[in-house]
Parts: C-alpha cells; structure tokens; sequence
C-alpha cells in the first residue's frame, strides 16, 4: 500500500474504542492536562499534535496507565477501553499494556535476541502453550511489522544489532505480539531517516486495519499522511479534534491555524 | 500584511513575491481586455497587434506563478490558509492566464473586420462589457489579495450582467444576419469577441469564488446565478 495516499475512511460509521471523559493531569501541584474528553475510534489513526509541552504525549501515556510510573503523577476523570474502566482497582496495568501497546520514540529493543524481543509479551502473559505457537506468533508479528523478510534467517541474532529503522519495526512487532486492540505511538519516526519512515508509516496504514493507532508526531506532514482524525493540544487543553483533512485545510479554531501554518500564536 | 507573520519570515517573503506577481498579471489582463475592445471599436489595427504581442508577457507570468508556486509547495508543506492561497493563486493565474488568450482573440479577429462591412452598434456595447469585466477582475482579485468573501460574493453576483449584455448582443446580431447576408461575416466575428468577453466574466467569477474558498475554507455551494437564455433563442422573430 502507498503510504502517501490517505485512504478513504468513513470515520462516522467506526465505534470508539478508547473513550475519556474530563480527564485532568497533575505533575505534583502543576495542572498538566484540562478537560480532556475524546473518542478514540476503532481502526483508525488518530494524531496527536501540538508544541513540546502541550501535553499530548502526557495524554497518551494516560491511555496505558503509562503514568503510574510517574512518582507525582495524577490522573483523574474517566478513561474506558470498551466500556471498561481503564484505573478501576481491578484492573492490572500490566494486562492493560498487553491490550494497549505502545511504541517509543527511539527504538528500544531488549538485549536479547529478534525472536525473544518479539515473544517476551505472549511468555509473559502465557499466551501461547506450544514452542511451535509461539513460533507462529513471532512469525506473524515480524510479518505484520513487515519486518521478517529481513531477520528470518536471524532470528537468533541481537536486536539491538539491527538498524534503526529495522529496531523500531522490530519494537512494533513486539508490541503487536500481544495482540493489542490500541496501539499507541510516541513520535514513532522522530530517529529515523526517510525511507524507514516511510516504511513505519505504511505500516501504521496495515495495522489501523486491526486496530486503533495513536500517534503522537511533530510532524504536520506526517499526521496528514498517516491519520484519519486529529487532535491539537495547546497549553494543557485539547483545543481541536476532527477530520484531519479538515484540520489541515480548514481547522476551527485560530490556534490550531496558527500551529500548524507554522505562525506565532 | 496585517496577519501574524509566519515563524521562518522567509515563507511571508515568499507568499508576498507570488501575490505580487499575481498582481501585476492581472493588471496586464485587464489592460489586455479594455485596449482589445476599443482597439476594436476604433478599428485600430496597430494597437491589436500590440496587444496579441504582448500576450506572450501574460503566459511567462502564469509559468513564473506557477513555477513559484510548486516551490512553496515542495519546501514549505503548506497547511490549511497557507495551503488555500497556494491553490487559490494557481487557480486564479489559470483563469488570468485564459483571459488574456481571450483578449488576445478579440484583438487577432479586430484585423479581419477592419477589412470589412461594419455592423452598427456591436463594438460599443463590447466596450462597455468589457470594461465591466474587467473591474470584475479587478475586484475579484482585491478580494482575493484581502481575503475579502463579501465583496469575492458581490463580484460573483455581477455575471448576470455580463450574461444579459451578452444576450441582448446576441439577439441584435442574429437580427442584422437575418437582415442581410454581407453581415454574417462581420456578425459571426462580433458574435465570438461577445461570447470571448463574456467567458472571461466566467473567469473573473471563478477567481472571485476562489477568494471566496480562500476566506472561508468553503466553495460556494448554491447554484452560481447565470442569465445565458441564448440556447433558447432559435429565431430572434419568434
């Protein structure tokens, strides 16, 4: 598939996956995220963009109770996954990665080899009962991160000997082991050069197929590549969500123009 | 300009360089269209070579335009306002661009007429119809340089006078073919410079509906109005 080509979705017609309802961030006693509420559909790319600071990776780590490791961190409001609540007592954040994985900036494979980065999530939440299951898991991640032409015949080699591009592929591939219904990325391309960037990107395109993708990118073009819907975070507040051919033709209100025309604002 | 300036202050130099030479086309249509017409009405025939001539200037500046244009584009990634002026400017200098090739008609079949019978009354009616175009262009493209959507609508609205001017030339010189054979000739010439005249109000209306899409994000949906009743007018008797 072309990854230049923004496919033609009608997002009206697509269930939200990941709902949240007035959610506010603090950093000790700093309001860090306002008011957050959005629907975040299912198989569809949704791009979070906004100057350093705005709180959109903020948000994003929200969404897997990446924040829990933050000592002064504190989330309030209401965020559910299928309806169900995400910072319910019962609910285990470990199980909630495997349901919303998520991807780094830069490329942070295990110290371990292609095929043990790739099935350490289904070993660790015993998701597989054969070698030969597992086997086919780790197979059908590196395809679906378009990664396993590449390593087959190295599965056993370091995945930290790959290259950058190769790395971060090899990162979604384990992120999609899991199976995940979300997947969540946090400037995904930022380290990587064109071509790999290009290939990240029509992969986002396959993946949005399954499953909801979030992607959180500095760069305009890139979000009007790769997503069907848009959100520009100003100052804490989610200022805009939409279509992103309306946000970037047409957006509402005067920041997010002012944002992403590259003005002062 | 009174909008906040872009961060890189090099893309504000580089929108205003490509507005500007919009500018300067559109001044150069506008002459093209008047002068064609009154060199017709004159029969001037030195003056309608000129301006076939000079046509050659217009099509260099819509290339220029155009050239700058897929620069801005290729460097800058325009978004929303930035991105609808980019698309506007190219729209608008394709339609300036056709005006002047029409212009240029009207003064290339002045040089067959002067040679021949006159119909009484046509070139002063073309004259005062392409005047009238021509402040259409000119009021389209201020609207279009001040993103001004009222007055782009009021533009927009001044074709069904164009149109109506059109028809009542039509009727006439359908009349005077009727009349006499030796007028068919000289009418049918008459006849395209109206019909010429009267496509570039279309484009005058095109650019300020451009305007239009530039201020608000949004074509104009409504039914743009229109006056042509010549496709009815088999028999100007009947």
């Amino acid at each position: 598939m072309n990854a230049m080509q923004t496919p033609v979705i009608d997002t009206a017609t697509l269930q939200p996956r990941i709902t949240a309802q007035d959610v506010q961030v603090y950093y000790g006693s700093n309001h860090a995220l306002r008011d957050v509420s959005v629907d975040i559909l299912d198989r569809t790319t949704t791009a979070f963009i906004g100057p350093s600071g705005c709180g959109k990776s903020t948000f994003l780590r929200c969404l897997n109770r990446m924040n829990d490791t933050v000592a002064t961190a504190r989330v309030e409001g209401r965020i559910t996954l299928d309806g169900q609540d995400i910072y319910d007592k019962r609910v285990d954040p470990v199980q909630l990665r495997a349901r919303v994985g998520m991807v780094f900036q830069k490329p942070n494979p295990f110290p371990k080899s292609i095929y043990d980065n790739v099935a350490y999530g289904p070993r660790i939440h015993g998701l597989t009962r054969s070698r030969a299951e597992l086997d086919e898991v780790v197979e059908k991640s590196l395809r679906r991160a378009a990664l396993w032409d590449e390593v087959k015949d190295r599965l056993s080699a370091p995945g930290t000997g790959l290259s950058g591009g190769q790395q971060q592929r090899l990162c979604i591939a384990r992120a999609v082991a899991t199976g995940p219904e979300v997947l969540l990325m946090d400037e995904p391309c930022s380290a990587l050069d064109p071509i790999a960037t290009a290939q990240v990107e029509a992969l986002i395109d396959e993946l949005r197929e399954q499953f909801s993708v979030v992607i959180v990118t500095h760069s305009m073009q890139q979000a009007a590549r790769v997503s069907q819907k848009t959100a520009f975070f100003h100052l804490g507040n989610l200022v805009e969500y939409g279509d992103t051919t309306q946000i970037f033709t047409n957006p509402g209100d005067p920041r997010t123009e002012s944002y992403i025309t590259g003005r002062i604002g | 300009m009174t909008e906040t300036p872009h961060i890189a202050s090099s893309f504000d130099r580089e929108i205003e360089a490509l507005l500007a030479r919009l500018v300067l086309m559109s001044g150069l249509v506008e002459t093209a269209l008047t002068d064609s017409a009154a060199a017709l009405e004159s029969l001037d025939t030195a003056a309608a070579t000129r301006i076939v001539d000079q046509d050659a200037a217009i099509d260099s500046l819509d290339e220029q335009i155009n050239f700058e244009a897929a620069g801005i584009i290729a460097r800058r990634g325009p978004t929303a306002r930035d991105l609808r002026l980019i698309l506007a400017v190219m729209r608008a200098s394709a339609a300036l661009e056709r005006v002047g090739d029409l212009a240029k008609n009207v003064a290339k079949r002045t040089l067959p007429l002067s040679q021949i019978r006159q119909v009484e009354g046509a070139t002063g009616t073309i004259r005062r119809m392409a005047r009238l175009v021509a402040v259409m262009l000119e009021e389209a493209m201020r609207a279009l340089v001040r993103k001004d959507a009222a007055l782009a609508a009021d533009v927009r609205g001044r074709d069904v006078d164009i149109d109506q001017i059109y028809n009542t030339l039509f009727r006439s010189l359908l009349t005077h073919m009727l009349e006499n054979q030796a007028n068919i000739t000289p009418a049918m010439h008459l006849h395209f410079i109206a019909k010429n005249i009267e496509r570039a109000g279309d484009h005058a209306t095109s650019i300020a509906e451009q305007a239009i899409y530039l201020a608000t994000g949004d074509l104009p949906d409504d039914e743009r109005p229109k006056a042509d009743s010549t496709l009815q007018a088999a028999n100007p008797r009947t």
